[in-house]
């Protein structure tokens, strides 16, 4: 698109052409489309959102202005408080998992076999697959009555487990869906990791007598951190959003409502836009600071990989 | 032993993988009585889920739509990410802080911010549309491309473009002749990821089309009615929407071991 125009002004005049491609304009023009793209998608539901937070809005009246009351609300309801704390329950427990699995399996795969190619290429399927597709059949295979894995227990002589029904339970079910499903991500990260680190370090390690595993805490993890650090932050800021394996399972019951959740069932359910700009604001706020700290991490690691 | 060891633990890690994927085309064919029997493990086939998706309650329509709309998007976000991110990471644009707040679009809860554009969209008619869905993937997809672009620009060594500016190429042809064959499988792992995720979106989908544009995903939490879960026909619909994204992946294995780094690892 601005690559079209470009040609065009390039051709018919060229002064201008000159001045948009000099080093000092061209980083802005280049970015343009983006930051028209963000500024409309970004700041209209930012604002509107911090607008409507300081109002009673509960749909078809007209929005009252009630000043932080919305936040007084939601700061001292113990339901909120219950899925925040759910939310970062599953945050730390899905990212750790993830990664140690992450971590062990691209170790495994980085070696050369027959059908490497075959391994990984299947190891990437659970990633791409609809997260709503695979949390339905989820819910179908735990099925306590004709779910296939209580089947299995079965035969192997356990109890029938309620997966998905049992509020002990159900959370743990929706940790091991999403770790089912991300963990790929962490594998294909770390695997381009690993095939990126410089040989002749490692080698050099070996020669050296080095064990296998002074060498891994030594040197291949310390060069893997920017990946492991870009891997915590974009799994922190897609699982604070975590809403697809909820809806095909247990839709927020059963001990399992988290943050997004709870501002959904607030917005859509009751209509109560005000309460859930609150929240939302609230959810945005903690999801930055969490992720600058993180951001500011990665940088630092980075400056220093180089 | 160490090779048998090996091969036990690739099989554990594919059969965990695999086995709910092959359940989705083993639970399609089953017959709606054998559904609700899992310890029949021999059954006869039928085809009744994949009949029952194209006469009962056609979904062919959801198909289009999906297509229309990954295809669209993926189009217009590539438009709008690769100069953004080629201009961040040659030109550190922003000093660091613009990448980070065009990240951040993903930080804000979708849930929320589909209210404000709910009321926009019924406004200017744009509920139920493609296009009106196009824009929010766009919205959806944009932070991410970018960021996985910027890392495969800043993979591209900036002495290769000074050298090719001494022997006197213009930016255009830089871009033409050296960027953009380095560019290409980048280009190619994040046109995928794309395309996979407008094609599995739920969330804005769900909340932003009724029947006309229904994408796929929407038509599957259909069969999730008030009376009873249509597991035969979901397992059908199923397997065919994720069909696709199974070919996605199969395309991506083989630029994806090199790729998905971020540019955080350089020097190979």
């Amino acid at each position: 698109m601005t690559e079209g125009s470009a040609v065009e002004s390039l051709e018919t005049r060229k002064t201008l052409w000159q001045v948009l491609t000099a080093d000092k304009y061209i980083k802005w023009f280049l970015s343009l489309p983006l930051l028209v793209v963000l500024s409309s998608f970004m700041f209209y539901p930012l604002f509107y959102c911090l607008y409507m937070s300081f109002h009673e809005y509960v749909l078809r009246a007209p929005p009252l202005f009630l000043g932080a009351e919305n936040y007084r609300l939601v700061l001292h309801d113990p339901v909120f408080w219950q899925a925040v704390g759910r939310t970062f329950y599953v945050l730390v427990v899905c990212i750790a998992v993830e990664l140690s699995l992450g971590m062990g399996i691209a170790l495994l795969l980085n070696r050369e076999f027959g059908g490497q190619n075959t391994v990984r290429g299947l190891c990437l399927l659970p990633l791409l697959i609809s997260p709503l597709a695979m949390s339905l059949m989820w819910n179908y295979m735990l099925h306590v009555q004709f779910g296939i894995v209580n089947q299995v227990l079965v035969w192997l002589g356990f109890e029938r487990v309620e997966w998905i029904s049992n509020p002990e339970i159900a959370i743990y079910s929706i940790m091991f869906i999403s770790i089912w499903q991300w963990t790929p991500f962490s594998i294909f990260v770390l695997l381009a990791g690993l095939r990126g680190l410089p040989k002749d370090a490692l080698e050099a390690a070996r020669v050296d007598g080095a064990s296998g595993w002074f060498t891994f805490r030594k040197l291949t993890l310390p060069m893997l951190m920017p990946l492991i650090i870009i891997i915590i932050l974009l799994r922190t800021m897609w699982l604070i959003r975590i809403f697809d394996p909820l809806y095909g399972t247990t839709r927020g019951g059963c001990g399992t409502e988290m943050l997004d959740w709870f501002i959904y069932r607030i917005s859509f359910v009751f209509f109560d836009i005000g309460k859930g700009s609150a929240l939302a604001i609230f959810s945005l706020y903690v999801t930055i600071v969490l992720c600058a700290i993180l951001y500011r991490r990665l940088i630092k690691a980075l400056g220093a990989a180089r | 032993m160490r090779r048998v060891m090996f091969w036990i633990a690739i099989a554990i890690i594919l059969v965990v993988f695999l086995f709910p994927i092959a359940w989705v085309y083993v639970t399609s064919l089953k017959s709606p009585e054998d559904i609700f029997r899992a310890e029949k493990l021999a059954f006869l086939p039928t085809f009744y889920n994949y009949k029952y998706i194209v006469t009962v309650r056609p979904s062919l329509l959801e198909f289009r739509n999906t297509l229309i709309v990954s295809i669209a998007s993926t189009a217009l976000v590539m438009a709008v990410s690769l100069p953004a991110a080629y201009s961040f990471a040659r030109f550190n644009t922003g000093g660091g802080h613009l990448l980070f707040i065009t990240i951040s679009t993903r930080m804000f809860p979708p849930v929320v911010a589909a209210i404000p554009f709910f009321f926009l969209f019924r406004n200017a008619a744009l509920l139920d549309t493609h296009l009106g869905l196009i824009l929010l993937y766009l919205y959806f997809n944009m932070s991410f491309a970018t960021f996985l672009l910027y890392g495969f620009f800043r993979e591209i060594p900036e002495e290769l473009e000074h050298a090719a500016m001494v022997d006197g190429y213009g930016r255009l042809s830089i871009f033409r002749k050296i960027i953009f064959p380095l560019i290409k499988p980048g280009a190619a792992i994040t046109t995928v990821f794309c395309l996979v995720w407008a094609w599995n979106e739920f969330l804005f989908a769900f909340l932003f089309t009724r029947r006309i544009a229904r994408t796929l995903a929407v038509g599957l939490a259909v069969f999730w009615g008030s009376i009873e879960i249509q597991w035969g026909p979901m397992a059908a619909l199923m397997g065919l929407a994720i069909l696709p994204t199974l070919a996605a992946a199969w395309f991506m294995q083989r630029f994806i071991i090199r790729g998905l780094t971020f540019g955080a690892v350089k020097g190979q």
